[in-house]
């Protein structure tokens, strides 16, 4: 069954890619990849889901029956520190770029070329 | 000993790197000698490895915490890891002693700590046993390579790094998505499971999971639409890391490209997965040819000559043949050696003469005679003249590509290396027929490297066979995968 969750997390990284190939402001751009990486996550989030069930934390009346399945959870939290480095990291450079160049345009950042 | 240990390979790059800034005080000259200590010992670990595993003929499985896969996280090193983890190894110790010259910028502890991770994430990308290990093992190479991009501060470096940031970053979402789809397919992360199971998938769901896990990889491996962060990236990193990238980083992550797509070959529409790689690996070849021919930074042109290689070895594995893979590892090898050699000497001239420009270039065989011979061995090599180690490797390469059935591949590969040869008989014209100049002093070390180097070239370009079994042991780890799922002891559960 193809559930309303894929559709929104796929809808979430085409926003994103959207925003990463069209916007020309470098933090837009940034802001573009993490809204993809959420889609992403949600997508691993709801392959994992089971129709009624609880989060995977053994506790009174929650049984391995009743969670669903554990695996994508723990992947999405390890994809969402690795966006966050990521984004750290892009935000960083990002600063460097407006000392260097005086802009976030990223059309007038082209000394590279060829 | 106990295999086992082959889990320090991971575990002290790890540990060591985040030592590196407890030593901060000790100054500059600590810190690198300790970046070269911790290099020589993983090699040593790796060369004991590599021993292992070619003695026995046996894989060596680390599962890690004592769990058998797929429960647990296993490290499969077989003969190609072996290999490789050998290589990333060596590459490595050579670029820590070519960081005593090279690197100025401050701060240097940052630096080696990103230089000992970059070796650790490349080592894990070709050693790991899961899918999704392999993930996190390549966004740690891929984060600190964005940070070692970006690590000369000049306003260049940001741009290619921000470059390399927006597409890792599609790549790794695209390649998250295939993941959660193989997951989705098969319930199992790990690779000799998913092989198991590879002939039930949906042959619609894996065609698509495949090309988005060899579009999230394509980044990495630097194949066509998405390799434009390359040559801004070699051009701007600092001279030790780009040979890095191009040695070992990017032959990550073509292995694991390769890995995961010879995993899936039984899944009913892998052929049509087989012909969008070879239309990416021949464009990728056109293009950075061309594209090199232009170039006048000649630390750029042979970052551009390193993608449309790189492009080689991915057109040999896009053939689904044995002799194509087995092709495919000779020219991965063949590559690291020539562009450590290519890197070393243009960034020492870098280093030495202020710049990589052409014109820094002319007159070098007066200047610095023995690094000018590196350089042009490094160049003779790179176009594929016989005696030198690449001629075997694309000549392999188009004997497989001819067998498999694609002649005008093969065309291609020889088009290209007159492309080559063009732009590589330039450089090697200005650099010894053009000019004027005073001896300059050479740094010992560096040009020992470089001569060690030149003789492995010479040494593989007239003995091949040695390599060459090597590369057939290396390329049947891959190629075999009904071998691959016999030698990991998998738990009966799932399935």
């Amino acid at each position: 069954m193809i559930s309303a969750y894929y559709f929104g997390a796929i809808s979430l990284v085409l926003i994103g890619l959207y925003a990463v190939l069209v916007k020309k402001n470098v933090l837009k751009m940034l802001i573009g990849l993490s809204i993809m990486e959420t889609g992403v996550n949600l997508l691993l989030v709801s392959i994992g889901y089971i129709y009624g069930r609880s989060a995977p934390i053994l506790s009174e009346g929650i049984g391995p029956n009743q969670a669903v399945d554990p695996i994508p959870q723990a992947l999405v939290l390890t994809a969402i520190v690795i966006g966050v480095a990521t984004t750290a990291m892009a935000l960083s450079v990002a600063i460097i770029l407006y000392q260097k160049y005086g802009t976030l345009n990223v059309e007038e950042i082209r000394r590279l070329r060829g | 000993m106990n295999v086992q240990y082959a889990s320090l390979l991971i575990a002290i790059p790890l540990i060591t790197a985040f030592f590196v800034p407890l030593m901060k005080g000790l100054g500059e000259k600590a810190i690198k000698t300790y970046v070269l200590i911790i290099t020589a010992i993983q090699a040593g670990i790796a060369t004991w490895v590599f021993e292992e595993v070619y003695t026995t003929g046996k894989p060596i499985i680390v599962m890690a915490g004592g769990w058998r896969p797929p429960v647990g996280i296993d490290l499969y090193i077989g003969p190609f890891a072996a290999l490789f983890v050998l290589i990333v190894a060596l590459v490595s110790f050579l670029m820590a002693v070519f960081n005593f010259r090279a690197v100025k910028v401050e701060p240097i502890d940052k630096y080696a700590m990103l230089f000992l991770l970059l070796m650790l994430g490349a080592t894990g990308m070709i050693a790991t046993g899961d899918i999704f290990n392999l993930f996190v093992f390549m966004e740690i190479t891929a984060i600190t390579a964005y940070a070692l991009t970006a690590y000369n501060k000049t306003g260049e470096a940001a741009e290619a790094s921000l470059k390399y940031m927006v597409l890792g970053g599609i790549g790794s979402s695209f390649f998250l998505i295939g993941v959660a789809l193989i997951y989705g397919a098969t319930g199992t992360l790990n690779m000799a499971q998913i092989a198991q199971l590879a002939g039930n998938i949906n042959p619609t769901v894996a065609q698509v999971a495949l090309a988005l896990v060899i579009f999230g990889l394509a980044v990495e491996a630097e194949l066509f639409p998405l390799n434009a962060w390359a040559p801004d990236a070699y051009q701007a990193a600092p001279h030790p890391v780009t040979a890095m990238f191009s040695a070992f980083v990017v032959k990550a992550g073509i292995y694991a490209l390769a890995r995961i797509l010879y995993l899936m070959s039984a899944v009913g529409t892998w052929k049509n997965i087989l012909h969008l790689l070879i239309a990416m690996a021949t464009l990728t070849v056109i293009v950075a040819e061309f594209s090199a021919l232009r170039q006048r930074n000649v630390k750029r042109m042979i970052a551009y000559s390193s993608v449309s290689q790189v492009g080689l070895i991915g057109l040999a594995f896009a053939l689904g043949t044995q002799a194509g893979v087995d092709a495919g590892v000779f020219q991965m090898i063949n590559h690291a050696i020539i562009k450590v050699l290519l890197f070393l000497g243009v960034g020492y001239v870098a280093v030495q003469l202020g710049g990589a420009e052409i014109e820094n270039f002319r007159g070098l065989g007066k200047r610095m005679p023995l690094t000018a011979l590196g350089v042009t061995v490094g160049s003779m090599s790179a176009v594929g003249i016989p005696l030198f180690n690449i001629f075997w490797s694309k000549l392999r390469i188009i004997l497989a590509t001819v067998d498999a059935g694609y002649a005008w591949a093969a065309a291609l590969v020889l088009g290209a290396s007159v492309v080559e040869a063009v732009y590589y008989f330039r450089l090697v014209h200005a650099i010894w027929f053009t000019g004027e100049g005073e001896r300059l002093r050479e740094s010992a070390p560096l040009v020992a490297i470089m001569l060690l180097l030149i003789a492995i070239i010479v040494a593989i370009g007239i003995y091949p066979n040695y390599a060459w079994s090597l590369s057939q042991k290396a390329g049947n780890d891959i190629f075999n995968v009904a071998q691959y799922i016999k030698n990991v002891p998998l738990m009966g559960v799932g399935a």
